[in-house]
């Protein structure tokens, strides 16, 4: 205490502006928190009014409109958009192109980031950051010339491409997350397994790999939501139902359930199951994969 | 050994070095020859223009007016998401109670697609049901009330603010991990030293999270050069273009009108700009890491 002015006050005194401050301090974290409260209110509208709204018949929304509580839980909209709208191909598709391309771009990522982090070579720095700079590419730049290549190769209207280019697209941000992590691993750990005689894929597999799940799992929930989310190259690759995605496929059965406010928004509902069973079961890897990797999304 | 990790090397880089080259570095080369040539998509063969389209592209307003929604919508990314998401991650960071379920709210629609995301604003913008309609009816503000999305005046910002509403959640969740890693210490010594909040936040909080910054300000600008998805399902860029992107620009150009040649030299500009932005990232990376070094 060199502030001899406190001196002024007694005790009582003191105590009496400590309490004002306090409360001060009480009044203000109240108003915020309130604040606070009201902001997620209104942030979450669009999402519970699409969740209640895939509840309610035609003849409640025409009765109450879109945005009231619906009387009961009525799953006919599910039920008419899984069996009649077709989103039971789209999903089983969007699954067919998002789990071999996730654990394939994962895949390849560990070799890359195994090669630019243990296994270094003049010139290797370069390459690395041209491969991770993929990520910030505006898909727009390839579009025209992967159309072409995939109509030469008869793969259009297929689920190849997507697959192939979600890999392709996929490589920059797992090598960049495996090759940082890889880095932190101690060289001690390395250097035993080859005295012990084990060669460079017996290093990865054995001894790499089993202490890097973490990383894997935040590449995996990161990879897995990016490819299910995603619209553009369905949109350009794919053309007749049976190849379509989930994504594209809601927007093109839009039209034939143009009035049907509830099957659209069952629809949009179980397209976004997938990636909120992630977002709920997996959120910390989610998270700091969107933290260490901050470029997509 | 020398030899042993050479063959190591190749067999570990072959395949996916293989497909980066083929399905990104190769097309995007392609996308510079394709600019040059008059190619419609669909007959083989085509005709070398040289630079016409690129002399085209500066004489067309649409390209214009695509530059400039694109400008729009980079100024409305570096302002909100990134101010906003820094507020809400100071205020979630001091922990008050429920601060994780107040987090999750907000990053929720990082998870969700941009073309549901762009279907639950259609209905908030939907002229007679939607939420944003009735609203402005029931407290007394009918005449502000409109259709949103097809009035040319209104269209860019109604999507961009539904874009908007996803992209705040990621600044967020950047900051408040950047948080974490500001020392309690320095605020303190700060706050010791009679700095107010404001000055705290000004003099120590704000620098030390510059790493956090320089993500947030690429990201915005990069996700704003690539806003597709969300404009293409809201309003394909009309009515009358008045809420084109660059990217939207090109996809019409090349995929409805099959002006594939000329689709590839706006994807060429549109490079060039990302390029620029790459550039800027990483050499701001690089200084941020000679600075901690």
């Amino acid at each position: 205490m060199t502030d001899l002015s406190l001196y002024r006050y007694s005790q009582e005194e003191w105590d009496r502006l400590a309490a004002r401050e306090a409360t001060r301090r009480r009044v203000l974290q109240v108003v915020l928190y309130l604040l606070l409260t009201v902001l997620v209110i209104l942030y979450s509208m669009p999402s519970i009014g699409v969740l209640i709204t895939s509840f309610k018949s035609n003849a409640e929304i025409s009765r109450g409109g879109l945005w009231s509580a619906p009387a009961q839980l009525n799953f006919a909209n599910y039920q008419e958009a899984w069996v009649n709208g077709n989103v039971r191909t789209y999903a089983l598709n969007s699954f067919l192109v998002t789990i071999p391309a996730t654990v394939l771009s994962i895949a390849l990522g560990v070799l890359l980031g195994y090669v630019f982090s243990q296994l270094p070579f003049r010139g290797s720095e370069a390459l690395f950051i041209l491969i991770v700079s993929g990520m910030f590419f505006p898909p727009q730049i390839v579009l025209v010339p992967l159309f072409r290549l995939f109509n030469t190769v008869g793969l259009y209207n297929t689920l190849w491409p997507m697959i192939i280019v979600h890999v392709a697209f996929g490589l920059p941000i797992c090598t960049l997350i495996t090759r940082n992590f890889f880095a932190t691993v101690p060289s001690a750990l390395r250097e035993a397994a080859i005295i012990d005689g084990a060669n460079e894929g017996q290093i990865l597999v054995k001894v790499m790999l089993p202490i890097s799940l973490p990383a894997l799992a935040v590449l995996a929930t990161l990879q897995f939501t990016w490819i299910w989310n995603d619209f553009l190259w369905p949109l350009i690759f794919t053309q007749s139902d049976n190849s379509r995605t989930i994504m594209v496929g809601l927007i093109s059965l839009k039209g034939q359930y143009s009035v049907a406010w509830g099957v659209q928004g069952a629809m949009s509902v179980i397209a976004s199951i997938p990636t909120l069973f992630i977002f709920i079961f997996f959120q910390r890897y989610f998270i700091s994969g969107l933290t260490l990797g901050a470029v997509k999304g | 050994m020398a030899r042993s990790q050479w063959l190591w090397r190749i067999g570990f880089l072959a395949l996916p070095l293989t497909l980066y080259l083929v399905i990104v570095i190769a097309p995007l080369a392609y996308s510079f020859f394709f600019s040059l040539t008059d190619w419609n998509g669909f007959n083989p063969e085509y005709n070398f223009v040289g630079l016409g389209n690129f002399e085209r592209i500066f004489s067309d307003p649409l390209f214009g007016n695509a530059i400039k929604n694109t400008v729009i919508w980079i100024a409305v990314a570096l302002t909100v998401p990134v101010l906003g998401g820094l507020g809400l991650a100071l205020i979630l960071h001091e922990g008050m109670r429920g601060a994780n379920v107040y987090k999750s709210l907000f990053y929720l629609p990082i998870c969700l697609s941009l073309a549901v995301i762009g279907q639950i604003w259609i209905w908030i913008y939907q002229p007679r049901w939607g939420l944003l309609n009735l609203t402005l009816n029931g407290i007394g503000l009918e005449d502000l009330s409109r259709a949103w999305l097809a009035d040319p005046g209104t269209a860019l910002p109604s999507v961009i603010l539904a874009w908007v509403w996803q992209q705040l959640g990621l600044g967020m969740v950047i900051f408040l991990a950047g948080l974490t890693a500001v020392p309690t210490e320095l605020t303190d010594a700060a706050q010791i030293d009679g700095a107010n909040y404001w000055q705290t936040l000004r003099h120590v909080v704000v620098p030390l999270l510059q790493p956090s910054t320089v993500v947030v300000v690429a990201l915005a600008v990069i996700n704003s050069l690539k806003s597709f998805d969300i404009v293409y399902i809201m309003t394909g860029g009309g009515p009358f273009h008045s809420s084109d992107t660059l990217a939207m620009f090109m996809y019409h150009e090349s995929f409805k009108k099959y002006y594939m040649g000329y689709g590839s030299a706006i994807s060429v500009v549109l490079f060039i700009i990302a390029v620029t932005v790459i550039a800027f990232y990483f050499r701001q990376i690089r200084a941020l890491e000679h600075l901690y070094d």
